[in-house]
């Protein structure tokens, strides 16, 4: 299936069955991608097929105004996004709890998701996860504002100017949605929120990462963390080491998929 | 089908990916690579297996042509490495008369 409309909106989905069919199978594996520039091939050639091959169901999906999917005008509020994961795997048939795997901003979302509804999630796996905590918006709006400029130098204007079609889709949901006011005005998550996620939290952050604080906080924060911080990587660990998270992720699907091993 | 049909029905596929707009610059043919000449995006290239498996449907499986294979790898391909494994894949089916 590569099209479902959920909530109204139409959304890019792709599902790649479990491989091993060894195991009986646990949870499916449900991977979030970034937010603006990102869309589900982020993973689609990184880590579902490793995670499938290791006995996952796993489900990807381009969020709203990203990728293959549609893009309206509004409704780009981490609420939104949560009730669009929800609607999306409602109309999949997926009623019984997920494992998430969450990039950047799409580890703010699985997080929210796991907040709104602790009974759906069995696990997550953060990749260089954004919690959502008060005053977090702010540093992220300003780096995502940039995209809607004529940026022609710097990493990033080098980086539109070789990638102008997915250049176009940023330009556009910087310009021309809510996605900047929405992520401005989203609802941060508190401490408390937090402290209550009883699933257990593989976080996996760069040595190097602009957001290694959230790490941290989230240490102090979850009653079942891990943290590893992998060394010599900044943020951009997904893009640039996918083969440094593929063991972490082998690992935590095996450990998700083994229920009922016979 | 041909390889000559199916380089046909690919070509339109591409075009239809990346928009005319882009293709309308580029010859489309066997030699074409993804990265280098068509500068395919990773979204564009899932878009593309998603459309090459609604044509040819379960007796080409590109997801598992694509498996094994690193990023680097995939987007490295040629439009003839595609072509000419669509055109294994009917074959093996019996689906080729050329």
């Amino acid at each position: 299936m590569a099209e479902i409309t959920a909530g109204g909106v139409r959304f890019h989905v792709q599902r790649l069955a479990a491989r091993d069919r060894t195991r009986r199978l646990g949870p499916p594996v449900v991977f979030i991608h970034g937010l603006c520039l990102d869309n589900l091939s982020s993973f689609y050639y990184t880590l579902a097929n490793p995670a499938a091959h290791a006995g996952a169901d796993v489900i990807l999906y381009d969020q709203r105004g990203h990728g293959l999917s549609e893009r309206p005008r509004t409704g780009y509020r981490i609420s939104d996004s949560v009730a669009d994961l929800a609607a999306i795997l409602d109309a999949l048939g997926v009623d019984g709890p997920v494992c998430l795997v969450g990039h950047s901003y799409g580890g703010a979302i699985a997080l929210s998701y796991a907040v709104a509804y602790p009974e759906r999630v069995a696990s997550m796996l953060l990749i260089e996860a954004h919690v959502p905590v008060p005053g977090w918006a702010e540093p992220m709006a300003a780096a995502i504002g940039k995209v809607g400029l004529d940026l022609t130098e710097g990493d990033l204007g080098r980086w539109m100017a070789e990638h102008a079609r997915l250049a176009a889709i940023g330009k556009d949901l910087v310009n021309h949605t809510t996605l900047m006011t929405d992520l401005l005005a989203a609802e941060p998550l508190s401490a408390r929120e937090l402290q209550m996620l009883t699933c257990p939290v593989h976080a996996v952050y760069g040595e190097h990462s602009d957001v290694l604080g959230h790490a941290h906080l989230l240490d102090s924060l979850l009653p079942r963390y891990i943290l590893t911080v992998l060394p010599d990587l900044d943020h951009f660990v997904l893009l640039r080491a996918p083969r440094a998270l593929r063991p972490i992720v082998l690992e935590w699907v095996t450990a998700w998929t083994a229920v009922g091993v016979p | 089908m041909t390889v000559d049909q199916i380089m046909g029905e690919v070509r339109g596929m591409l075009t239809e990916i990346i928009g005319t707009e882009y293709a309308l610059s580029l010859d489309i043919g066997m030699d074409t690579s993804f990265d280098a000449d068509l500068e395919l995006e990773s979204i564009e290239f899932v878009r593309f297996a998603t459309t090459l498996k609604g044509r040819y449907g379960d007796r080409v499986d590109f997801v598992g042509f694509l498996a094994d294979k690193e990023l680097e790898e995939i987007i490295g391909l040629t439009v003839g490495d595609v072509v000419t494994y669509v055109a294994g894949c009917l074959t093996f089916a019996g689906a080729v008369d050329g």
